[in-house]
């Protein structure tokens, strides 16, 4: 009678360490937007919020000028979104339930321009209105997404997480913390 | 203790003895008509032998053979039919559901631990923001959320020094 419940747990642990391999990676990305006669199509990070940002902004185009895709493996990483004469240094300090506690430089080359602490969701994005850059305006925008093994893909995850799956990540991890 | 049906079994093959014998033809409401089923069911037995007992098998040494090779096979490999019968498709059945189930009660349990978290956990929250107030003396910076479905949490600046379109460059 033990065996199969032995077994049981066993097959249930395995199946959350191999859904465990799905890491997180945050995308940080310094945008352009703009009003031209023909806009561009938006980068694939922003699709999801597209409606959202041109009623937020009132712009037309949305360009990436900078961008990095990190993923996470500690949740303690820093890394840089860079352009030409902006960069954005992301120093991840810790994961929690809510998501990535990040503290967040906006440099105008060697100049901090901004500095911000924030609890990034892994549901939820973040965009910040920068300096106005000739006609146009200098958004940061952060956004958490599945990664597999390290390879990130398109798939977005900004609704709020079903109960469902809110539950089932929460299990994952915290399975996986027990392995690591 | 015997059954009225073990004791008559035994009292019909002639093995009850001394005073079981004597209490159990005292429990039997006829023991004429018992003495004449005993009687029958003796001669139906003594028929049944002479008549079924004398058959033989016509194909007697293919049965052996069969027979013996049968023994010899479960008995040159116990090990293997031992572990066989676990991974039996209702053990796996078993076993599937079980973890099924276990998963669930834990995925509800750990859902309604965070429950108090509500959806504010679900969004993205600015714990503080400064900006350089050397370069930017009027910068004033606001936080709030969308309503759109998407939550996005936007910090909102104003007064940042404005830039030269060459600072739009990749």
């Amino acid at each position: 009678m033990l065996r199969p419940l032995l077994i049981a747990v066993v097959v249930m642990l395995a199946v959350s360490v191999v859904s465990a391999d799905a890491a997180h990676a945050v995308w940080s990305g310094l945008v352009i937007a703009e009003n031209v006669p023909q806009p561009a199509a938006i980068p694939p990070e922003l699709t999801k919020f597209e409606q959202t940002l041109k009623d937020l902004f009132g712009y037309n185009q949305f360009e990436v000028i900078g961008q990095s895709n990190k993923t996470l493996k500690t949740g303690e990483e820093d890394w840089l979104a860079t352009s030409k004469y902006f960069s954005l240094h992301c120093d991840a300090r810790g994961e929690n339930e809510g998501g990535y506690n990040l503290n967040l430089t906006l440099y105008k080359e060697k100049d901090a321009l901004l500095q911000t602490d924030a609890n990034l969701s892994r549901s939820s994005p973040l965009v910040i209105k920068g300096p106005q850059v000739g006609s146009g305006q200098l958004l940061l925008v952060l956004v958490v997404k599945e990664d597999d093994h390290g390879q990130t893909h398109r798939r977005h995850r900004v609704e709020p997480a079903n109960p469902i799956s809110a539950g089932f990540n929460r299990l994952r991890k915290a399975v996986h913390r027990l392995f690591r | 203790m015997k059954t009225f049906e073990e004791k008559w079994t035994a009292w019909l093959d002639g093995q009850l003895s001394g005073r079981e014998l004597v209490e159990f033809e005292s429990s039997l409401p006829d023991l004429a008509a018992a003495e004449a089923e005993k009687r029958n069911a003796h001669k139906l037995g003594a028929f049944l032998k002479k008549e079924l007992g004398s058959q033989a098998l016509s194909n007697e040494e293919f049965f052996n053979h069969q027979i013996h090779e049968r023994i010899a096979r479960e008995n040159g490999n116990p090990s293997r039919t031992t572990r066989s019968t676990w991974w039996t498709i209702p053990r796996l059945v078993w076993s599937g559901a079980t973890a099924l189930a276990l998963f669930l009660i834990c995925s509800v349990a750990i859902m309604r631990q965070h429950e108090t978290g509500g959806q504010s956990e679900y969004l993205t929250q600015i714990l503080n923001s400064t900006v350089d107030p050397a370069a930017n003396p009027n910068a004033t910076v606001a936080i709030f959320e969308t309503k759109s479905d998407n939550k996005v949490t936007v910090l909102w600046t104003e007064g940042l020094q404005t830039l030269p379109a060459d600072y739009a460059a990749k």
